[in-house]
């Protein structure tokens, strides 16, 4: 019994976001509504495609095919801007709990990020950091900036932008999936992705060679609520969601970091090497970049958004937080 | 009603609109638009998923495959690549009885690994191999029905619309699917020519008529032909299959690299022109249409299976009588045989796939391997009748009036039989189809 | 009937002029892939945004050609039944088809009513895919692709609903390229 309420993802249900979500977020939710003696949910959960395609779900909580859900961010550039603000300032911070709080801050603070899901029929709930870095996986053992010269990546999204600075090296644009396949066979000699995915992809086997660069965290999730169906909630109900919603987010940062530190050691359990990059390389490499932090925040400043105060902002809360930033792409003119 | 038993009717009332012969894709998308409706009480949802499924479904790189492909196949058909093989195969296989037979399915092989359809097989072959073995006095029967038989040897042996097409509603890798497809290919090659061996000694009636006599065809090749005619067929199989094999190239871009060696080929040869190029590019933008299309509105149809819950009550179904991992293949089977005597391949492996998935998933199968099991299960349709694709095309190419409707199906029983007993052994042993993958 | 025969000799004319469009897509395909594995492998630089211009093509070939597709009786179908029944009984067989091709009308009328709003919320938007910086390319094409396509096709059955010209006894072998 309870009023019934459709959960989407068009993940498979293993994914750890979704495991989390069932096994912590909504009977968390419904405990908490009950100990308040409200209406508890009864959430009927459809993850894996059964209804929407991981790109689709964005579109799905719009149309109503799912009353909540969790949106992959960074499949929507255009209509999701202001969520690309961790992926276009890397070499900042590899903290996934530091990064959650930073974004979901800025969510509060400017009303961008809620305006867009607004304009996707969306209540924006809180950010999934399910990452902690990314990182370079290679064939060959890369130790410093110079080794990565005509080096051929695969990549994705704004990774792809990480090698724009790097004298030849060249991005191949592919799915997590293709990157095994796309390293075993030559056609990449290296990929970026971070050591929890090297890890479920068996990366060791073909790039035993990770350089831990700490590209940075990136958030790619975002916990959302269909609008019709959040103006039909009580205030006290919606309460109880947006606070289940924060201790979600940080559990999940929590497992994600967790999962980072197992699977690294899994790597060299695997046979795979880990070099730090020198913190002088790191910086060269971030000071070869264009500013593709500044590009993003002028796109969203000449649309009559706070792109610029936004990025200021987040930057200025990862150092509050502790972080040392590789490059601190606001301040520069 | 439960939301189970109204998904259920639907299947039924979906498959009853199919067989009164509403377009398949219509028929998909009606039901299920009309079943959602019903199952959440709204008019937008079913709207909404509409709306997904149309504009969701064709933006898919992987579907780049399926023209591509498709192009190569129709340009090196029209290069007269698949007369060069059938000489090739006739040379090898001469002195045996049955060994034009031998031939032609050995030609399939061959030729199936360049083209990915059975139609161009069907009809190629009806019109070089027929008539040479009518000429030899061989069995009528026998003669258009090794044609229909080794025909569907084009949609198993890679690369195959068929197994793209499983690869994308099942979500597994087109490369994966098409280097599983080799060993099987090869086996089912290798049954139909071990049935004729053993037809030509246990039934050498159906074989040949009585006073055959085993004349050497006149265009036997000297070992120098033999090699120049089969080096632009290894060349294009090289490039596509190795070019995958290798991962040097994704499955699409093989494709497109298939196509236009095909394309260079056909023109070093003189047998294509302007015309001939355009309307291959034609045909294969509506074969691409037709299938993409089909695939949108079955994607509407599996988001209705979901909805409804009918995948996980036939899995509770399933779980609650202890039926097991046999019981699910023997329906599997038995459905797809039930289907197959009216609908197309693709159609088959669109409304058996979305049903089964979700029941063998958790079950720990190799989803590579049920893929290949789901295309060869859904291809003997192809074979049967009343409506047998592979038999339509080489009764509507065949010019000899002798030749009815009946005799090409009789004459493909037996290969569709053999089809049937290759199946169960790759049912059994999951390794043939899976040893190839990385 | 004249005025229906014009409307559907209009409808054809549309259809095969997208449909040679399509073609065309196709060839560019063909083409631009081919370019990229030669630019790749030979130059050490892949074009960016391959990937996205063969999602974008794939649309424009599917919806280009499907009116074409329709036209000339090659959308997927098992008409074997039919077939049977125009033997003994055309008329109910000739009935049976009209009935069919009128629900394919309302069906391909109902993609094209949900389509329209998206495409007034992409054009209004400017809404793209792909990753700003690499490559981008505007949805609105597409769901103007869909939303003409599927228009015409209804349109189409229409005319095929009316003048119930369709012999159901004529199969079509190639269709779904099995
Ligand atoms: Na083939
Ligand atoms: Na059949």
């Amino acid at each position: 019994a309870g009023r019934m309420a459709t959960v989407i993802d068009g993940y498979p249900e293993r994914s750890m976001w979704l495991v989390e979500l069932s096994n912590f977020f909504l009977p968390e939710v419904n405990r908490r509504l009950e100990e308040a003696g409200l209406e508890v949910f009864d959430f009927q959960e459809s993850y894996g495609g059964s209804i929407v395609n991981p790109r689709g779900v964005l579109e799905g909580l719009r149309l109503g095919l799912g009353d909540m859900g969790i949106v992959t961010t960074i499949f929507h550039a255009s209509e999701l801007p202001s969520q690309a603000i961790a992926a276009v300032t890397p070499f900042i911070s590899s903290n996934a709990a530091i990064v959650a709080r930073a974004i979901d801050e800025i969510a509060n603070e400017f009303p961008d990020m809620r305006e867009e899901f607004a304009s996707e029929n969306q209540v924006y709930l809180a950010t999934g950091v399910v990452l902690d870095s990314y990182q370079m996986f290679s064939t060959r053992p890369i130790n410093t900036l110079a080794d990565m010269a005509d080096l051929r990546v695969a990549g994705a999204g704004y990774n792809l932008r990480y090698l724009e600075g790097l004298d030849g090296a060249v991005g191949v644009r592919g799915g997590l999936t293709d990157f095994y396949n796309m390293v075993q066979t030559g056609v990449t000699e290296a990929a970026m992705l971070w050591p929890e995915a090297a890890n479920t992809f068996a990366i060791a086997e073909v790039a035993p060679h990770m350089l831990r660069a700490n590209l940075g965290s990136v958030n790619t999730k975002s916990l959302t609520v269909n609008a019709d169906f959040w103006a039909t909630l009580s205030p006290e109900v919606q309460a109880v969601l947006q606070e289940v919603a924060i201790d979600y987010r940080d559990r999940m940062a929590e497992v994600a970091m967790e999962q980072a530190s197992v699977s690294e050691a899994a790597f060299v359990e695997a046979g795979g090497t880990i070099t730090d990059l020198s913190d002088a390389d790191r910086a060269s490499w971030a000071a070869a970049m264009p500013n593709i932090a500044q590009e993003w925040a002028q796109g969203l400043d000449d649309a009559g958004k706070n792109g610029s105060a936004m990025l200021d902002a987040y930057i200025n809360k990862l150092i509050a937080a502790g972080e040392t930033p590789a490059r601190n792409w606001s301040t520069e003119a | 009603m439960s939301p189970f038993e109204i998904g259920l009717i639907s299947v039924v009332a979906m498959v009853v609109m199919i067989y009164l012969g509403v377009y398949i894709p219509i028929a998909l998308g009606m039901v299920s638009f009309v079943t959602i409706w019903i199952l959440r009480d709204s008019f937008q949802l079913p709207l909404a998923l509409l709306k997904i499924a149309v504009g969701d479904s064709v933006t898919q790189y992987s579907f780049a495959t399926i023209p591509l492909f498709t192009f190569m196949g129709l340009i090196v058909s029209k290069a007269g690549m698949g007369e060069d093989v059938y000489r090739v195969m006739n040379t090898v296989f001469y002195r045996i009885t049955g060994g034009v037979g031998m031939a032609t399915v050995g030609a399939n092989a061959l030729f199936a690994a360049v083209t990915g359809s059975s139609i161009a097989s069907a009809s190629v072959f009806t019109k070089v191999a027929v008539p040479e073995m009518m000429k030899l006095n061989y069995n009528k029967r026998f003669a258009v029905g090794v044609v229909a038989g080794s025909s569907v040897l084009g949609m198993i042996i890679p690369p195959s619309a068929m197994l793209i097409i499983y690869a994308i509603v099942a979500e597994q890798s087109v490369g994966h699917m098409f280097l599983a497809g080799i060993i099987p290919g090869i086996m089912l090659s290798g049954a139909y020519i071990l049935a004729i061996w053993v037809m030509a000694r246990l039934w050498p009636r159906f074989v040949v008529n009585e006073g055959a006599v085993n004349k050497a065809p006149e265009d036997l090749m000297s070992a120098a032909q033999l090699l120049m005619l089969s080096l632009p067929l290894v060349g294009l199989v090289i490039t596509v299959l190795g070019g995958i094999y290798t991962g040097w190239l994704t499955p699409v871009e093989a494709g497109a690299a298939g196509a236009a060696l095909g394309l260079v080929l056909a023109i070093a040869r003189g047998k294509i022109n302007l015309k001939s190029f355009w309307n291959a590019l034609l045909e294969t933008g509506h074969i691409t249409a037709a299938i993409l299309f089909l695939i949108t509105a079955a994607s509407m149809y599996s988001r209705m299976l979901g909805i409804a819950g009918v995948p996980n009550a036939l899995g509770d179904f399933l779980e609650t009588y202890q039926l097991g991992f046999a019981a699910v293949m023997v329906m599997l089977v038995l459905l797809m045989l039930f289907l197959g005597t009216l609908l197309d391949t693709a159609s088959i492996i669109l409304i058996v796939v979305p049903l089964f998935l979700p029941i063998v998933e958790p079950l720990g199968v190799n989803l590579v391997w049920f893929g290949i099991i789901v295309v060869i299960g859904a291809e003997i349709g192809l074979l049967t009748p009343p409506l047998g694709i592979s038999c339509f095309v080489i009764k509507s190419t065949i010019s000899d009036p002798t030749i009815s409707l009946k005799d090409v199906f009789m004459g493909a029983l037996p290969f569709a039989a053999v089809m049937l007993c290759v199946l169960l052994v790759l049912i059994e042993f999951p390794i043939l189809s899976t040893v190839l993958l990385p | 009937m004249r005025g229906i025969n014009m409307l559907s000799r209009v409808f054809s004319v549309i259809a095969k002029a997208l449909n040679a469009t399509g073609t065309l897509v196709v060839l560019a395909l063909v083409v631009m892939i081919n370019s990229d594995v030669v630019s790749r492998n030979l130059f050490n630089a892949p074009f960016p945004g391959t990937y996205e211009m063969v999602q974008f093509l794939m649309v424009m070939i599917v919806f280009l050609q499907l009116p074409d597709v329709i036209r000339i009786n090659r959308l997927t179908r098992s008409d074997g039944a039919l077939a049977v029944l125009a033997m003994d009984r055309p008329r109910a067989a000739r009935v049976i088809a009209r009935i069919i091709d009128s629900a394919s009308c309302i069906f391909m009328g109902l993609i094209a009513f949900a389509i329209w709003p998206e495409l007034q919320r992409s054009w209004g938007s400017g809404a793209f895919f792909g990753t700003p910086g690499i490559f981008t390319a505007p949805y609105w094409p597409i769901h103007l692709a869909i939303l003409v396509s599927s228009t015409l096709s209804s349109a189409i059955f229409a005319t095929k609903a009316i003048t119930g010209k369709r012999r159901p006894e004529h199969l079509h072998l190639e269709e779904s390229g099995a």
